[in-house]
Parts: structure tokens; C-alpha cells; sequence
């Protein structure tokens, strides 16, 4: 089905809903017209979505990937040795993701043992974010103001669009379509994670770095957290030497921080100012981040 | 007798004045305390509330030292003795922590003055980065960095037996219940920004 049948069929469906639901429900009119704009505004981007990736990627492909590229990762830099830990991080990912469109996604979280100042997100919903970042945060908003800005990636499948942009057409097939030739998918697998791994040093198109950062503070609120809390990790990452070989990756893949700063304060332009008093939860942070 | 009751009713009275000074002290210290200070990081418009609504009392420049008060949501409510301005700026313009002249001094690489400065002072306080940050003037290499250099993570063999332990990890619906209850989260509808101007 074409992505024009799908919007013809379902918009008089959405508004056929909008219609009925007082009949059924005895809701207030102008809350369903704000849900059917809300909803609207969320399907078109989904549609924006399926326009982009035109299918070719089913979700279950998607996760492989994901997981493909991760353990890659996993292979330069092992997780942190604390169960607690991992499993905090993963609480508050999980809730934080469960605010997206993406809810449903096998969410995973990790905290890997690296110096490194970064975070990273693979296609089908996998996080990873190294014990230098986890380290430098104060409580737990800022922990899931840099989780929401790696779950916007993976909501908007940035990395996949990236490697859709990239790899040879023939060995994206090999991937997505099930290959009776075993060697050849081991191949493009290889060559997968290869260009995956790639993508974490060359970075994502920028603008994508700056639609997260935006996107971030918006699932922030939404799970209940202060949105500026984003904004105070990028101060803090600011406020370090850019030359620092902690940074190093984070400055080559990502903008300038005192631009992404100042893009975002301009953006949100006071709109999320009366989620800011949100939850810190900063005393069971520290209790959690005081293991390693 | 009478000098030696004098002198024990004057070593009382003594005790008891040192005690009410001792008293004085320590709640001028922990009032001292609460008040932390900070720098402003980026060039901050002062208002007189916490709200752009709020009229404005001043600019002050990055570099600025201040006091800090209370945090109040985006705000933070501050000090400025050389600019003489007390008020609110949004809390990523102001940076908790003293600008420490001699770290800045013995960052040979630095270019960005007080902010690296701040920075060196906060890792090294940290006591995170136990290895030698390798700081370079070119920014490309990442000599000195446990895991994750550019060559290290091009390099990288797959290690699935990790991913299996992330795997083991994560949360799920009934965990989030506990999780969101214990940290008293709740969701809210809040619609995404497009970026326009209101």
C-alpha cells in the first residue's frame, strides 16, 4: 500500500474518531480537537518517516541491526561491571522512552567503561552511554535529558538513514531481505557493523544533532523530569577544555556545545519553562552513582 | 574562698559568652555555606523574577563571579558584587564552582580562558579521570583515553556475549510501575517543539 492510500484511508478515519468520541465518550470536545492536533502532528511525522525509509526496514530488521552495530561497540569497550547501575540506567531509559511513539521498541541501556565523554544510539532501540558522561551528571534529569536526546536518534531512525545513505544498495538488500547465501549475509553484516562503528566517529548529519537536542527536552517533560537538566549536562560539557582527549570523539561527531545551547534556549523560547520544576530524583542518583 | 568562687563564677560566665560566640560562628558558617558561588558561562540577561515576563535589571558578562541563591525551575537567582546586581538568569548561563586562576595557568593548551580553567577544576576535583587526559592542540587524537579512541571503536570485534548481559538489563513494564512510583514520576502531554517562534 502506497503512502498516499494509507493517508487517504487513514485520515477520515482519525476524523471519523474525532466525530464519534463524544457520542461514545463523554469528552470534552476541544480536549479531543487538541488530541486529534496531537495525534495528527505525530502521524504526519510518521509518515515523513515511512517516506524516507520507504519500508524497506521492518522493525525486526531494524532491532538486528541495532544489536549487530552495539555489540561492535560493546567490542571496543566493555560494560561497566555493576548491576545496579546498569539496571538504574535502564529504569529510567525505559521510562523515559515509554514517552515516545517508539514506546514499544525493545529498549536497552547500557553504561560502557570509557573515559570518554559520549553517548551513542543504534537502530532499533539501543543506548549506550560511556562512565565518563554518567560521571560528570548530578542527578538523574540530567541522566535522562542524554538518554531522551539518544532515544530521539533511534526514534527517528537517524542512524539508519544514515546507513541507508551509505552502504553499497546491493548489501542493504543482502540485510533486509533473508539471503539463503550464509557467507554472503555474514558479509554485509561485517559490513554493517563496519559502517555502523564508522558512523560513531564521523558523526550524523548535524541538524539531526540539533532535532534531538530539541526532541530531548520534550520527552524529558513529558516523563516528568526538569527539562533544563539537558541544558545544565551541556554546560558542564561546555565548560571543558574542547582539546580534552575525553571530548574528542563527542567534538568531532557533534556541533559546537555553546551552539547547541544557544540553538536550543532559542527554540524552547520559554515553552517548557512550566515543566522546569519536574523531578531531579538527584538522592537516588547518588546513591546509584556512587558504586563504581 | 570568695576569690576562688569569684573566679569559678567568672570562668563560667567566660564559658558561657565563648559558648554564645562558638554559637554564632557556626550558624553564620553553615548560613555562609548554603550561599555557593558560581560563573557566569555565557553573557546573562538579569531579571528581577524568574520569568522572561519579569523586568530586566541588568547584563552581565561571561566570566562574571557570583553568588548563588535558590534554583527555581530554568532560573537560577544570583549575585554579582562587581556589577552590583542581584536577580535571575536562566540556570545554563551560571555554572556552579570558583574560577581557579592557577588551573588555567598550567593548561598550557588552553584558549578559552576561564572556562577551561573551571573545567580542569572540576575534573581534577572529580577525581574521575585518573589517567593523563593526553590533551592535544590539533583535537584529533585520543592518546590516553581508556577505550573508545576513534581507532579503537573502528577497530572493535563484535562481542555478543555483552550484548547479551545489556540484554539482561533491561527494564520492563512492571519495573517502570515500582521505578515511576518510587521516584514520583508522572507523564505528561507535552507536544513537541517545532522550533517556530510563538
Amino acid at each position: 500500500m502506497s503512502v498516499y492510500s494509507l493517508r487517504a484511508i487513514l485520515i477520515p478515519c482519525l476524523w471519523f474518531a474525532v466525530l464519534m468520541a463524544p457520542v461514545v465518550n463523554a469528552f470534552d470536545l476541544s480536549d479531543l480537537k487538541k488530541q486529534f492536533e496531537e495525534s495528527s502532528e505525530e502521524f504526519s511525522e510518521s509518515l515523513k518517516t515511512l517516506d524516507q525509509v520507504r519500508g524497506t526496514v521492518s522493525t525486526d530488521d531494524e532491532v538486528e541491526i541495532g544489536a549487530n552495530i552495539t555489540s561492535g561497540l560493546l567490542g571496543a569497550a566493555p560494560l561497566v561491571a555493576d548491576e545496579n547501575l546498569q539496571r538504574y540506567v535502564n529504569d529510567v531509559g525505559f521510562w523515559v522512552a515509554a514517552q515516545s511513539k517508539r514506546a514499544q521498541l525493545p529498549w536497552r541501556f547500557g553504561v560502557i567503561q570509557s573515559d570518554g565523554i559520549n553517548a551513542f544510539a543504534a537502530p532499533g532501540g539501543y543506548v549506550v552511554i560511556t562512565l565518563g558522561l554518567y560521571q560528570l551528571l548530578e542527578n538523574e534529569a540530567q541522566l535522562a535529558g542524554v538518554l531522551a536526546h539518544e532515544i530521539s536518534h533511534v526514534v527517528r531512525k537517524h542512524h539508519l538513514k544514515a546507513l541507508q545513505e551509505t552502504m553499497q544498495r546491493e548489501i542493504w538488500s543482502d540485510l533486509t531481505v533473508t539471503v539463503v547465501d550464509d557467507k554472503k549475509e555474514r558479509k554485509a553484516m561485517r559490513m554493517l557493523i563496519s559502517s555502523g562503528l564508522q558512523l560513531y566517529t564521523t558523526g550524523l548529519d548535524r541538524k539531526y544533532e540539533y532535532e534531538a537536542d530539541l526532541r530531548a527536552v520534550v520527552l524529558a517533560a513529558r516523563a516528568g523530569y526538569d527539562p533544563y537538566a539537558f541544558l545544565d549536562v551541556l554546560t558542564t560539557i561546555d565548560s571543558i577544555n574542547p582539546n580534552a582527549a575525553e571530548l574528542t570523539v563527542m567534538m568531532n561527531t557533534h556541533p559546537p556545545t555553546a551552539d547547541r545551547l544557544d540553538t536550543l534556549a532559542r527554540k524552547m523560547d520559554g515553552r517548557l519553562d512550566s515543566y522546569a520544576p519536574g523531578v531531579d530524583n538527584a538522592g537516588r542518583f547518588r546513591q546509584v552513582a556512587a558504586v563504581p | 574562698m570568695d576569690s576562688f568562687l569569684a573566679s569559678c563564677w567568672y570562668n563560667a560566665a567566660t564559658m558561657r559568652s565563648l559558648l554564645r560566640i562558638l554559637l554564632v560562628f557556626l550558624l553564620l558558617g553553615s548560613e555562609v555555606q548554603a550561599e555557593a558561588q558560581g560563573i557566569i558561562v555565557r553573557q546573562a540577561m538579569v531579571y528581577d523574577d524568574a520569568s522572561i515576563a519579569a523586568s530586566s535589571v541588568g547584563k552581565i558578562p561571561a566570566g562574571v563571579s557570583v553568588t548563588l541563591f535558590k534554583r527555581n525551575g530554568g532560573w537560577q537567582e544570583i549575585y554579582s558584587e562587581e556589577r552590583s546586581i542581584i536577580g535571575w538568569v536562566r540556570s545554563y548561563q551560571v555554572r556552579a564552582g570558583e574560577y581557579n586562576n592557577s588551573l588555567v595557568n598550567s593548561e598550557q593548551e588552553d584558549d578559552r580562558g576561564f572556562l577551561s580553567g573551571l573545567a580542569a577544576f572540576s575534573r581534577k576535583a572529580s577525581g574521575f579521570f585518573t589517567q593523563d587526559s593526553g590533551v592535544t592542540s590539533s583535537g584529533t587524537a585520543t592518546i590516553g583515553v581508556r577505550g573508545l579512541s576513534e581507532v579503537e571503536i573502528n577497530s572493535a570485534e563484535a562481542d555478543f556475549e555483552e550484548l547479551k548481559k545489556m540484554d539482561g538489563y533491561a527494564s520492563n513494564g512492571k519495573r517502570m510501575k515500582r521505578f515511576t512510583r518510587a521516584g514520583e514520576l508522572k507523564a505528561y502531554k507535552v507536544p513537541y517543539i517545532s522550533g517556530a517562534k510563538k
